[in-house]
């Protein structure tokens, strides 16, 4: 009786239910969060005496680069769940983070090279940071490319689940051997030399957009999960009868 | 005749039927060192300045090319399902594969690539320090793209995705690797990133095997 909490994540019905009421809250939730903190962020805070204006693009980046990284480790997560309680969710939660994930990754490297232009007059350097979200940005393609080889979604949420398990332990020696091979090449002083602590009027609407970016990419991973759910369970009667009234 | 003797003595048995599967990987090394000077200018410093990272990762593509389909005849032919009714770990037979792997097919690779050395014009304690670069870290990188192709055996329309899927947590090495390279053309102290690159080939052979047994058995699991 008291594991019922934990058992009823068995049921992709029971799931697909109260995700759609879990989704509707963290939409409203991250819509409100994020007009207040981007209004703010861009339109309120004081400008940076260093860049000027274009600083203001911490009020996506940030909190993207945030995501990108917190994902892998989301999946991790993920694959332990699935191959320690063979917990058939735990797989759709892992195809959907993977997606989101690379996006946001990807999101992260556009918007620091729209950042880099104007503050260190290149798209890219081949800095430690960019380096290691560039290869944290194939990790995510390879999740997503092992499983669409795959036709049987057991087999390709083991195999995924393997893959990201060593990638997660591989992820911190790559990035320190990035951080140190950095240093060995002393690249041209592109960077921002000691950066200025920012005040309470920059960091709390920075504050405000990172929990409100979290909480959308909440709002979307659990929408890919329900569509991922209908389409695995397809031949199930509640969801014959749910796409009938519809 | 134990089952490991028996094993080493069935990979030579195949490598005597098919020796190109040896020698295509070489070939392939040699070819992709004489693009190099035909890209560059070939009597530049230039050459002997990158030549010895060309060759890492000329040798690092070769081994690729040469482990990707590491277990698929194995599996086709079934001796993978009859791995798992032996007394014997799956992960120990993975990784006597592995070394039986790293013996006959990567070890040739190693062993050519002295000649590449001296097309390229690196200097001899460059070219001795490479040596021992990829003495030190093929062992990883065999075991990662090992696990490559036995994450992709079940599928039949992966192509080079196991390479692909492998291919980022090779970073660590190249770094690791290039810095020798790096410390070796000034003439300082290698021994510490050599020692570090041998903790992670280490670390690769003992614990890859266990994930690349995972692999095996949920790829052979899933086909019936």
């Amino acid at each position: 009786m008291g594991w019922r909490w934990f058992h009823q994540w068995g049921s992709p019905r029971w799931f697909y239910e109260r995700a759609g009421r879990w989704q509707l809250v963290c939409g409203w939730l991250a819509l409100i969060l994020l007009v207040v903190g981007s209004l703010w962020g861009l339109g309120f805070a004081p400008v940076d005496y260093q860049q000027g204006n274009s600083y203001r693009i911490i009020y996506l980046h940030v909190p993207v680069a945030f995501l990108a990284q917190a994902m892998y480790a989301a999946m991790a997560v993920c694959a332990v769940v699935l191959f320690v309680w063979k917990m058939k969710l735990a797989d759709v939660a892992m195809q959907s983070i993977a997606v989101m994930g690379f996006a946001f990754t990807a999101l992260s490297l556009i918007s620091g090279a729209v950042w880099g232009k104007p503050t260190w007059g290149t798209y890219w350097v081949w800095d430690a940071r960019l380096t290691s979200m560039l290869i944290l940005a194939f990790l995510y393609l390879g999740v997503i490319g092992l499983r669409a080889a795959f036709q049987d979604p057991d087999q390709a949420g083991k195999a995924c689940g393997i893959l990201v398990l060593v990638g997660v332990v591989n992820l911190p020696i790559i990035k320190y051997s990035v951080e140190w091979w950095n240093t060995l090449h002393q690249p041209a002083s592109l960077k921002l030399t000691e950066k200025p602590a920012m005040p309470a009027s920059m960091w709390v609407p920075l504050l405000v957009n990172i929990l409100g970016y979290y909480i959308a990419a909440a709002y979307l991973v659990l929408g890919s999960m329900r569509a991922i759910v209908l389409q695995r369970e397809r031949r199930a009667t509640w969801v014959k009868e749910l796409v009938s009234r519809a | 005749m134990s089952i490991e003797k028996r094993m080493l003595a069935r990979e030579l048995k195949l490598i005597a039927a098919r020796p190109g599967d040896i020698l295509k990987p070489m070939w392939f090394l040699m070819l992709v060192i004489s693009m190099v000077p035909l890209a560059l200018a070939p009597d530049s410093g230039l050459l002997a300045e990158i030549g010895s990272a060309m060759i890492w990762v000329a040798t690092l593509l070769a081994l690729l090319l040469n482990t990707e389909h590491l277990f698929q005849s194995d599996f086709s032919d079934g001796v993978l399902e009859q791995w798992l009714f032996l007394d014997r770990p799956l992960a120990w037979l993975v990784g006597l594969k592995l070394i039986a792997h790293w013996l006959f097919h990567v070890l040739p690779l190693i062993l050519i690539t002295p000649i590449a050395g001296l097309m390229l014009s690196v200097p001899t304690e460059v070219l001795l320090a490479l040596l021992i670069t990829l003495f030190v870290a093929t062992p990883a990188l065999t075991c990662f793209s090992g696990l490559g192709a036995a994450l992709t055996l079940g599928s039949t329309r992966s192509g080079i995705l196991g390479v692909l899927v492998m291919m980022p947590l090779f970073v660590p090495v190249v770094i690791l690797a290039a810095g020798v390279l790096i410390r070796a053309t000034d003439g300082s102290d290698t021994l510490p990133l050599l020692a570090l690159l041998g903790a992670f080939s280490v670390v690769a052979a003992t614990l890859v095997p266990i994930a690349v047994s995972a692999a095996i058995r949920l790829n052979i699991g899933g086909s019936n």
